[in-house]
């Protein structure tokens, strides 16, 4: 009788094998169609016009009904010139080294209105933004314009091309344009009505908008990506309050946590509902103190370095931000950053060093310009009136009276923050910046160059500029990231607008949400959500 | 003839005065202990207030490292998300609730008992203007009033507490009136009138001086009421502004974020919230009772 020992091993790798295909649709479900997801962003937006605000409040709720001519990979954390993807452009070419981008786009798009989209509405959106003097139309607010500085021209050769012809070579022109503020309009609805409506060709389209309470979409029947979206709509449900928030998370009313949440917030959540799931991640948003180069003291270097100094960043990460931070420079610090400081010339930055030392420094300085016990400067530190700016107001002030500063808080509201600090009428501020695009070019003109909408320091350096300008040139990126960095560290010294720390995201949704992305240098980039489905 | 029997109207060289308060004293905690321990819970907080700086344990402003930390040790009733202590940032509150609600108190009552003499001595058109808009300000309810209040001025002590005088105001207005009906139809109004005495001195040394004991007591539950508001607008972020230690910003979107983790961050100032509201209203009832000659019988 012939024995059956051989058989067994191949018996084994068969059962083996047959577990293997049972189990694989498990681990790598196919994605859902249907059903509808809620979520609560961070506020209510001004209006679903992201060319003209500057909050992710309206990405958020904007970008579902947009697309632009490229895009970042929902799928990769991080973001850079090698995750970007085509949405309306088929494909790119960057021809005359690096002084002409030819987009060719594709033509199976239709805008929710139902009419065409060609390459007018290309050049319509990106001349408007740059405010071309023959644009067709015109932005009310145009925060970005800084962005489009280096395109000479935008032509339109035919219905399916669009060239952007630069006055210089730039790069990073291909990364501002994936992002989140960079969709583009239909040529044919007037840019007002962007206030409240939304005509798009993105993969939801507007269903209803309250404003203050919630901006509802449905599903695009005609999107150009086949089989997207997975949802049949997303409803965005303003919830002003935190605590009621972390309640409609818990009971199911949400099906993702909105924005903005800390670590306390996302462990709150989930010490009522454990099956919730938390994701960290870097944000690209820093804590900024803003010290206003336009108002004596303030212009004296001595000063602006005791600031600085007073400030521990050590005591920042334990309390206002309750280890949730990274510290670096004026760009997010690698690893998830691209173009930041390394972490051992972070560790040289101000305010990195020994806190009582630094504070010593910081008197001595101080006492340098004229200000002892006896005659103290006296500031008015300004912030935000939302509790993420003001505790971490409230620290500063502590730590500037720590080292003699007379210092007082104010808050201010929301609705009037931002003209204030673009009219620099403020002399001290604690401020939070997100960051469009990890890229020199969108952080430093953006924030630092002469005379930007968005500089609210005031801060302005011949030097500074030109160094901007010439890493914006550079095409060798090694060459590039030296340059970079130093422009980074000549910013620190000049305690341009100091950096306090990179704080951390905390994304909390329940296990049925699969496909929701999350960058880890950008929170501006992934609101598309057409590969989000539900498990249910 | 039967000799009626002397008095002895002698009068003690000294009068026991020491002696007299104290029996009215005990006389008051017998017949009102629950003013008592009302007046006991503000006496507490008077003392907290004007000593704080002597029974605080830390700088109540200073930051530091020991953030979140348990009640015990060297933070007797922990620490918050800065790392402040909380007891000390509880001590120094007791001065903001105290002076935000006195001093509110004060001018509101003031401002609006001056209306209110004018509104009831004058009569006439003057009356029926005023109380139409003294209708317009009780029309709102106290909190929103308030609330409109400070967000048109900002949030500032000096600016709290406008707002809150503002809705005193009204009650003030409507009380010392309704005493001032009364009081300028007493007969020694007549003869002072009569005598030519002029209308300020009438008002204001013959009839104003009778409408106190229904004004304190007025005044006195206002307090409370006062330092509720305060709190209720620091919470809300329109009252007195960080870092300085209030009440009912302590209880305000921080502590709400980190009530779960620390549940001493609502606890403590929540406590001295009620219990300084509690003791103003148990005082106000009592001295009601005392001073309302309709209640002093029962």
């Amino acid at each position: 009788m012939p024995s059956t020992r051989p058989l067994r091993p191949f018996l084994f790798t068969s059962l083996l094998l047959a577990l293997v295909v049972a189990v694989a649709p498990v681990t790598a479900q196919a994605p859902k169609t249907g059903g509808v997801l809620v979520t609560s962003p961070l506020s209510a937006t001004p209006s679903l016009s992201p060319h003209e605000e500057s909050t992710i409040a309206t990405v958020q709720q904007a970008s579902p009904c947009f697309n632009n001519l490229v895009y970042y990979d929902p799928a990769r954390k991080q973001e850079s010139v090698d995750t970007i993807i085509p949405e309306l452009a088929e494909k790119w070419s960057w021809q005359d080294n690096y002084r002409n981008l030819v987009f060719f786009l594709r033509k199976d798009v239709k805008w929710h209105d139902g009419k065409p989209f060609t390459s007018q509405d290309v050049k319509y959106t990106f001349d408007m933004v740059r405010g071309a003097p023959d644009a067709k139309a015109r932005l009310k607010v145009n925060p970005r314009k800084l962005w489009y500085e280096a395109v000479e021209a935008i032509e339109a050769p035919d219905p399916y091309t669009v060239v952007f012809r630069l006055k210089h070579p730039q790069p990073s022109l291909l990364l501002m344009l994936a992002s989140g503020y960079s969709p583009v309009y239909p040529a044919h609805v007037p840019v007002a009505e962007f206030k409240n409506k939304c005509v798009g060709t993105g993969p939801f389209k507007l269903k209803d908008n309250k404003p203050g309470e919630l901006v509802e979409y449905v599903r695009n029947p005609d999107y150009f990506v086949k089989g997207r979206p997975y949802l049949d709509g997303i409803k965005f449900v303003i919830i002003r309050d935190r605590s009621t928030q972390i309640a409609a998370l818990q009971s199911g009313q949400l099906d993702v946590a909105g924005s903005g949440w800390n670590k306390t917030n996302a462990e709150n959540a989930r010490s009522g509902a454990p099956k919730l799931i938390i994701g960290e991640a870097d944000s690209n948003v820093n804590d900024n103190v803003l010290i206003n180069f336009k108002k004596a003291p303030f212009n004296d270097v001595r000063i602006r370095r005791a600031i600085n100094l007073a400030l521990d960043r050590k005591a920042y990460l334990i309390g206002p931000r309750q280890g949730a931070a990274t510290f670096g420079g004026a760009l997010l610090p690698r690893p998830a950053g691209v173009w930041g400081l390394t972490a051992p010339e972070v560790a040289k930055l101000p305010g990195m060093g020994d806190a009582k030392k630094q504070k010593a420094e910081a008197k001595k300085l101080l006492a340098e310009a004229g200000f002892t016990a006896s005659n103290p400067l006296k500031i008015v530190v300004a912030t935000r009136a939302l509790a993420i700016y003001v505790d971490t107001a409230s620290w500063m002030v502590d730590q500037l009276e720590q080292v003699g500063v007379q210092a007082t808080l104010e808050q201010i509201e929301t609705g009037v923050w931002h003209p204030k600090m673009t009219r620099l009428e403020y002399q001290v501020a604690l401020n939070l910046t997100g960051v469009g695009v990890d890229d020199p070019d969108a952080q430093l003109f953006e924030n630092y160059h002469c005379g930007s909408q968005r500089n609210f320091s005031g801060y302005c350096s011949e030097e500074i500029d030109r160094l901007m300008a010439q890493q914006s040139q550079t095409l060798d990126r090694a060459k590039r990231l030296a340059l970079v960095n130093e422009i980074d560290r000549k910013l620190q010294a000049d305690g341009a607008r100091p950096i306090l720390g990179w704080g951390k995201q905390y994304e909390v949704h329940w296990p049925h949400v699969k496909g929701w992305a999350v960058h880890e240098n950008s929170i501006y980039n992934v609101g598309r959500r057409q590969d989000v489905w539900l498990d249910k | 003839m039967a000799t009626i029997p002397a008095f002895d109207l002698a009068i003690p060289e000294t009068l026991p005065v020491a002696r007299t308060r104290r029996a009215a004293f005990g006389r008051f905690v017998r017949k009102n202990p629950l003013g008592a321990v009302g007046g006991l819970l503000m006496l507490l907080l008077i003392f907290a207030a004007l000593g704080a700086d002597v029974l605080a344990t830390h700088n109540p402003v200073r930051t530091s490292t020991h953030v979140l930390v348990a009640p015990g040790g060297d933070f007797w009733l922990g620490t918050d998300n800065l790392g402040r202590d909380l007891y000390s940032r509880v001590v120094h509150g007791s001065r903001i609730s105290l002076a935000v609600g006195l001093a509110s108190t004060l001018v509101g009552g003031v401002l609006g008992g001056l209306l209110g003499l004018l509104s009831g001595y004058v009569g006439g058109r003057t009356d029926l203007l005023l109380q139409r808009v003294m209708d317009v300000m009780q029309a709102l309810p106290i909190l929103v009033l308030a609330l409109v209040l400070a967000a048109a001025l900002g949030p500032s002590l000096t600016n709290t507490i406008a707002a809150i005088s503002v809705v005193i105001v009204p009650r003030a207005a409507r009380v010392v009136r309704a005493s001032v009906l009364s009081i300028r139809e007493f007969v020694y109004v007549e003869s002072a009138r009569a005598l030519g005495v002029g209308h300020a001195r009438v008002a204001l040394r013959h009839i104003l001086p009778n409408t106190f004991g229904p004004f304190i007591v007025l005044l006195t539950a206002q307090l409370g009421g006062a330092i509720l508001v305060e709190a209720a607008l620091s919470f809300l972020g329109l009252g007195v502004p960080e870092p300085y230690p209030s009440w009912g910003r302590m209880l305000s979107i921080a502590a709400a974020e980190y009530a779960q983790k620390a549940p001493w961050l609502v606890i403590y100032p929540g406590l001295a919230i009620s219990l300084a509201v509690f003791g103003t209203n148990l005082l106000g009832d009592a001295l009601r009772d005392s001073l309302d000659p309709r209640l002093r019988g029962s």
